[in-house]
């Protein structure tokens, strides 16, 4: 016991001593800053950090011996916080993040986007277009003020890769120097990245009830209460949040956003996800906060079907044309996105396909059809399968000929309008679809 | 023969063709008309600096034309009658006159006391020309649109009662000469309406500031540290007051422990630099030359060698002290003040905010722009107050005309000059002043970066604080910037 307390003196002793020594260092910093730059000092004197007595030096203090140290002012500093930094006082949240899709944002180099911006775009756009998002690869660069390469800083993207060897910086959602959970808790937060014609998750729940409810009550949402657990602490409407990250009163929050989502709605062919039941539930439990449970089970009914919908009808077939024209090698140029077909597919899946399943998983109704399975047909129908045609490859001519005529789903196209709209309101029609709707084994 | 009677003699006899009246008619009623508006002036009849460029410059002018007259007069009557000076004596004089006697001919002694008279009037005239063009309402007034913004601000400076000429014209015959050259450029340019408004500064044929400034202000006389306390109000509801203190230090000596900021002028120093922009704001590079014969040379490393040098300078005291008499001060300053004096009182709810508001009225013209200020509070109080306006009107009112004059003083529309068309160089803000050779950007060869350090020019007891000398009191942790705190308390002490 005593000795327990000893060490507790001795513990209590250093820290303070350690905190007097950071206070005169962040002294200096802050009477300069105040300001220099005295924006952001504001932004951090109206935060939570101040509040807690964290300041610029316990962030931004290096050792010398790391790549980004630099000397300024008599003291080591690094520009870059990166999350292993942050997980000094958070370490649950920086072990959430570290795990989480999002982490492995800035691993895009060899993917089908960056190719794309690089070959099709250029270096520049893929550092603004591209590396602000996911996040740039920092690189150090010794001659430069702050030891940070001019092509990699400033970067805030979600996956950036540290030289610390860390993935991610914090001040994606939380915006700094004020860090406020509030603003991190708004759907703004994520739109910084997610909008637009691939992925446009803002304007999706903006067309929501959601979205709807959140903007005409946003002062009765209790965004800056330090506990904020859906239907306890706050009622009217979800954010991002709310369904993506927050707790519920059976559910801690994750910063792992990856584990209430039992779709990958991001490929050409969506699947289940591993482990997709325990995600369904997990997101099923948000639902439940405010919705009745059959309420929850007909929403994933009718969503589920959407997505295997996409999935049979177009992404599929769409998928083994291009297969095949790859196999029977029938594209004119080599490249990689060089032949029009190539942008046409990408554009199905991408972004109308994209849109589609977004739209359904998120009820915004005008974004699953106008928006996103209405533009899928009409490319299917009307650019992608002409332009398969044109190739005259007779095993893709065989097998459109065949989907065309044979698949109860497109044989449509073929067929007598009178005798379709008599099949639509007998239910014939609505039959074809049936399978859809159950649970694949 | 009686002195009356001989003049009038004598100018009879000169003004024999219209020249000669013209010529002797300007000159007598110059005369008389300056000798009348001395007395006016000094019975203090007249003030008015208009009156002063009629009396001082236009009547010697006109005096000296009539007198040039009569002698054109004569030679014109010679030329057109054929007759010699001596004929036209005879004709135009009685014998008296003409004849020699021992201190010349009678003509010949009227035309010298005249003429004496003449040099005595005309010393006279121009003494009092020039003394009242050194001084200062001459300069404020005469040119009245140009100068007025100068002349205003000029009368409530700390230099009020020296005279512009001691700073803008100089010693010496060179320097009076050149400033009535440089006047007669001024009187061409205001003909034509070819000055630029606003006017630019820095002024660049001011002279030398060591010759003038330090013979009030030697440097010798700087030590010590100056305490500067200032007091900014918050913009909010409450109006509360935010301290800042600071301890300069402006001692003009340099390595010992004594140094202070007027090093840069100390005995044997000599500071250089190059500009890129006529204003020199932007200064690519300072050099130092110390009193043992060392040197040290600093490049902005931002704007390095990229933009060429538009001039080099050794530095003096009007490259920091640029407002020292001509102070044009901002909203902020006159608002703060007045809260401070209480011409303005705290308990207006947002009245920082709303005063600051009305003195920022942008308006094309000075009349509306008045009116607009005068008109701010009352308004804004009515829509957002009601109770105070009906219970304060008259002291809103009150402090609406308080404003209007200073408005009045720091913006002329006229010369396009609005608020902040004249920064002062004292301090460092918004990056200017001081931090123009101060930054991080300015490093010598050997990586070495002038200072530019806090705490190297002033100590701060107080920084936006509650209270003036908050940083002598206790470190209070619960004090979110306690850091600041914290650091100062070491660093003063």
């Amino acid at each position: 016991m005593k000795k327990t307390l000893a060490m507790m003196i001795l513990l209590i002793t250093t820290l303070s001593i350690a905190w007097g020594a950071n206070s005169t260092v962040a002294g200096k910093c802050m009477t300069c800053h105040k300001e220099k730059t005295s924006g952001m000092y504001k932004q951090w004197l109206g935060s939570d950090h101040a509040l807690h007595n964290v300041t610029c030096y316990d962030c931004h203090a290096a050792d010398r011996s790391e790549p980004d140290a630099f000397e300024h002012e008599g003291a080591w500093i690094a520009t870059l916080v990166t999350p292993n930094d942050c997980g000094k006082c958070h370490p649950q949240e920086t072990k959430e993040v570290s795990e989480s899709y999002h982490a492995t944002a800035a691993e895009i180099l060899d993917s089908k986007d960056a190719y794309l911006a690089h070959v099709a775009g250029g270096n520049p756009i893929a550092v603004v277009g591209c590396e602000t998002c996911h996040g740039s690869i920092v690189k150090i660069d010794p001659n430069s003020p702050n030891k940070l390469s001019k092509l990699s800083w400033p970067n805030s993207g979600i996956g950036r890769i540290n030289p610390d060897g860390s993935k991610g910086s914090c001040t994606a959602c939380h915006t700094r120097h004020s860090f406020d959970k509030a603003q991190a808790r708004q759907p703004e937060a994520c739109s910084k990245c997610h909008l637009g014609p691939d992925h446009p998750q803002k304007e999706i729940y903006e067309e929501s009830k959601h979205g709807n409810t959140y903007y005409t009550n946003i002062d009765k949402m209790n965004l800056d209460s330090d506990k904020w657990v859906v239907g306890e602490d706050y009622h009217i409407a979800p954010t991002c949040a709310t369904c993506h990250m927050s707790a519920t009163p059976n559910q801690k929050f994750t910063h792992d956003v990856g584990q209430r989502i039992s779709w990958t709605l991001r490929p050409p062919i969506s699947s289940r996800k591993d482990n997709w039941e325990q995600k369904k539930e997990n997101m099923q439990d948000v639902c439940a906060a405010c919705h009745e449970n059959q309420f929850v089970e007909n929403f994933y009914y009718q969503y589920d079907a959407v997505v295997r919908l996409y999935n049979e009808k177009f992404a599929k077939p769409a998928t083994e044309i291009m297969t095949m024209l790859r196999k029977n090698n029938r594209f004119e140029r080599q490249a990689a996105f060089s032949n029009k077909i190539e942008w046409v597919y990408w554009e199905l899946w991408h972004h109308e396909g994209r849109r589609t399943r977004h739209g359904a998983a998120m009820a915004g109704p005008d974004y699953a059809w106008w928006h996103g399975m209405y533009d899928v047909a009409q490319n299917f129908y009307f650019d992608f399968l002409p332009e398969a045609q044109h190739y005259a490859d007779p095993e893709v001519d065989a097998y459109i000929e065949k989907m065309l005529n044979e698949n109860p789903m497109h044989n449509w196209i073929n067929r007598d309008t009178k005798e379709l709209k008599e099949e639509i309101r007998s239910g014939e029609m609505q039959k074809v679809y049936e399978d859809l709707f159950q649970e694949d084994k | 023969m009686k002195i009356s009677s001989r003049y009038l003699q004598f100018i009879r006899g000169v003004s024999q063709n219209i020249i000669g009246k013209l010529g002797v008619a300007l000159a007598t009623s110059t005369f008389f008309m300056f000798l009348l508006m001395e007395l006016a002036w000094f019975t203090g009849l007249v003030t008015n600096a208009y009156i002063g460029l009629i009396s001082y410059l236009a009547l010697p002018m006109l005096f000296i034309v009539g007198l040039i007259l009569i002698p054109i007069g004569w030679k014109h009557q010679q030329k057109v009658t054929g007759k010699t000076s001596q004929e036209l004596l005879n004709q135009q004089f009685d014998e008296d006159g003409v004849k020699g006697g021992f201190a010349g001919s009678g003509i010949f002694q009227t035309v010298g006391i005249l003429t004496l008279v003449n040099v005595l009037f005309m010393v006279l005239a121009s003494t009092q020309t020039l003394h009242f063009m050194d001084e200062a309402k001459f300069c404020g007034t005469a040119c009245h649109t140009v100068m007025n913004p100068e002349w205003q601000t000029y009368q409530v400076s700390s230099h009020a009662n020296v005279n512009c000429v001691e700073c803008h014209v100089g010693e010496g015959a060179k320097a009076l000469l050149d400033s009535k050259l440089n006047g007669l450029w001024q009187m061409v340019s205001l003909s034509f309406n070819l000055y630029e408004r606003p006017i630019p500064t820095p002024v660049h044929q001011l002279r030398p500031a060591r010759e003038t400034c330090e013979k009030c202000h030697w440097p010798a006389k700087h030590y010590g540290e100056e305490l500067i306390k200032h007091v900014r109000f918050t913009n909010d509801e409450f109006t509360q007051p935010l301290y800042t203190t600071l301890a300069m230090k402006i001692n003009a000596e340099m390595d010992s422990e004594q140094v202070g900021v007027h090093w840069h002028i100390a005995d044997g120093v000599q500071l250089r630099y190059g500009h890129t922009d006529p204003d020199r704001n932007k200064i690519s590079w300072v050099e130092v030359n110390y009193p043992d014969g060392n040197s040290r040379r600093y490049t902005n490393t931002r704007i390095g060698n990229e933009k060429p040098v538009l001039a080099e300078r050794e530095m003096d005291c009007v490259d920091c002290h640029n407002r020292a008499t001509h102070i044009y001060l901002e909203p902020e300053d006159i608002v703060d003040k007045m809260l401070e004096n209480g011409d303005i009182a705290k308990d207006l709810p947002y009245i920082r905010r709303e005063a600051l508001d009305a003195l920022r009225t942008s308006s094309p013209d000075k009349e509306r722009g008045l009116a607009q200020v005068a008109r701010h509070l009352p308004a804004f109080y009515r829509n957002n107050y009601p109770q105070i306006y009906y219970n304060r009107l008259s002291e809103l009112e009150t402090i609406g005309e308080a404003l209007s004059v200073e408005y009045d003083r720091y913006i002329h529309p006229e010369m396009n000059i609005n608020w902040g068309v004249y920064p002062s160089h004292l301090g460092h803000k918004n990056d200017s002043g001081c931090f123009r050779c101060h930054n991080e950007f300015m490093q010598s060869d050997a990586g070495l970066t002038v200072a530019y350090d806090c705490t190297v020019c002033h100590d701060i007891f107080a920084y936006d604080s509650k209270s003036a000398f908050q940083f002598m009191t206790e470190v209070d942790t619960t004090d979110l910037e306690s850091a600041i705190h914290h650091y100062l308390k070491e660093t003063n002490f």
